[in-house]
């Protein structure tokens, strides 16, 4: 099939059109000039809509405990695809990659959660039959 | 892992695609019957699409070829489960596909359309009428007298209050995941239920009048009826809060919804938006719904328990920061 320029153009114009919108607007939430990642272990997941709060405790270099809550994506859909609370169990260690809140406080938007093994935790991904990801 | 992912769902949906666009092309297709003798659209379905509601400029046509479309709709899966740039707005966010809300993890309907908007034939609304033009003014005069959305909750959208979606309407249009929908039908009423903020809408078609003028409802009063296989439902009497005012549309607007069930896994959507206040003339659009799975999870929308309060506290520490001569706004 050849595809002429102006028709990738177009179709690209068409895609453009429609694009994923987030619930409300994240950029007013967290801070953009405050990028962090962080190591912990989940103590609770509410999985509630339209956005799951990770409750993680971070350990600090001096061996203290801060806790910290952690935005994610909508659980509807990932329970669709099977993951359950028993899926990401209380205790798992895992690192997140976000932003942190503008109010300064102990709250960021989890942009990536990795696993020890350096692996994107990807929820939809990991549910039977959710389209081939290992993991 | 991720490209393997993506590749592998996008692969899904081309098989998936060719599967719907093989049945839509059944002419013969027999619709399942209830008891009552009525058209059986009962079961899930999902109204998410790739395809924008006006046709972009550069588009001078009305579809696309399917090979088209499927090669966009790839490159589109490929392009959602790619990492944003950091320091970027966009990055300032939880990432799609890890929650399983990018379209290619959603189950969507073939659609060759370049708009949704089916009449008029170009694809774009009608030129608006000057009282549309007023009061459309008139409406964005008022939010900028209330402040800026982070001044107050009630500032903020209904959407981001919990209160109501786009994908509730009516009409019904996609959002960007959780396009799920419930049809339940009992011989003197049809329900669809929402996924989205949990909303059932409890049409009656047992021939009931509709309500007074007088009684305004945010999402209007709707009564159905069929039209040989097709659910027809009018709905009127909306308030100015309603959710297709974000279209520019008046409350005194008279929506006509139409389902019509065009193979197993497919039910079409058609809506007529009459508003002579604000558009010169009607104007109507399609949007396929494709079966989905069930059931439908509760959608209880909290966005109270933390992200509201986050939106304000960080615009109030904004402003202190200004107030210091340390940054934004």
């Amino acid at each position: 099939m050849r595809t002429t320029f102006a028709v990738i153009v177009a179709l690209v114009a068409w895609l453009m059109a429609a694009p994923l919108v987030a619930h409300h607007a994240f950029s007013s939430e967290f801070d953009i000039n405050k990028p962090l990642k962080l190591t912990g272990t989940l103590t609770k997941w509410e999985m509630i809509n339209p956005h799951s709060w990770f409750h993680m405790d971070i350990k600090q270099p001096d061996g203290t405990i801060v806790p910290w809550l952690v935005e994610g994506g909508s659980p509807n859909q990932l329970i669709r695809l099977g993951v359950t609370k028993n899926t990401l169990k209380v205790g798992t260690e895992f690192t997140i990659e976000g932003y942190q809140a503008r109010d300064g406080t102990n709250k960021a938007v989890g942009r990536n959660f990795i696993l020890a093994d350096g692996s994107r935790y990807l929820f939809g991904g990991s549910a039977p039959g959710a389209g081939g990801a290992d993991k | 892992m991720l490209r393997r992912f993506v590749a592998a769902t996008a692969l899904g949906i081309a098989i998936a695609l060719l599967l719907v666009s093989t049945l839509t092309a059944q002419t013969n297709y027999k619709v399942p019957r209830l008891p009552d003798g009525h058209p059986d659209f009962q079961g899930f379905w999902n109204n998410t699409t790739y395809t924008p509601l006006e046709r972009p400029k550069g588009i001078d046509r009305e579809f696309f070829t399917k090979e088209e479309v499927l090669e966009q709709m790839k490159r589109a899966a490929a392009e959602e489960g790619e990492q944003t740039t950091p320091g970027t707005i966009a990055d300032v966010h939880y990432d799609f596909t890890q929650f399983g809300l990018d379209r290619s993890q959603a189950p969507v309907a073939v659609n060759l359309r370049t708009s949704l908007i089916v009449d008029p034939p170009d694809g774009h609304l009608p030129p608006m009428t000057e009282e549309g033009k007023r009061l459309n003014a008139a409406r964005a005069e008022a939010r900028k007298r209330a402040g800026a959305i982070t001044d107050a909750a009630q500032n903020q959208p209904l959407s981001v209050r919990c209160i109501l979606m786009d994908r509730d309407g009516p009409p019904m249009l996609a959002g960007a995941y959780n396009n799920n929908y419930q049809i339940v039908q009992a011989p003197d009423t049809v329900m669809v239920l929402v996924e989205m903020l949990h909303s059932p809408r409890i049409i009656p078609t047992n021939a009931r009048p509709a309500l007074p003028a007088s009684i305004r409802q945010i999402e209007g009063s709707s009564r159905g009826r069929w039209d040989g296989d097709t659910l027809v439902i009018e709905t009127t009497n909306f308030t100015d809060m309603f959710m297709f005012a974000a279209q520019g549309a008046s409350a005194d607007m008279k929506l006509t919804e139409r389902f019509t069930r065009i193979s197993d896994d497919t039910l079409m959507y058609r809506f007529t938006v009459d508003d002579p206040k604000v558009w010169t003339r009607p104007w109507s659009a399609e949007v396929p719904w494709k079966k989905s799975i069930g059931p439908i999870f509760e959608h209880a929308c909290h966005e109270g328990n933390y992200s509201l309060t986050n939106l304000l506290r960080g615009a109030r520490e904004d402003e202190k920061r200004a107030r210091e001569g340390k940054g934004r706004p």
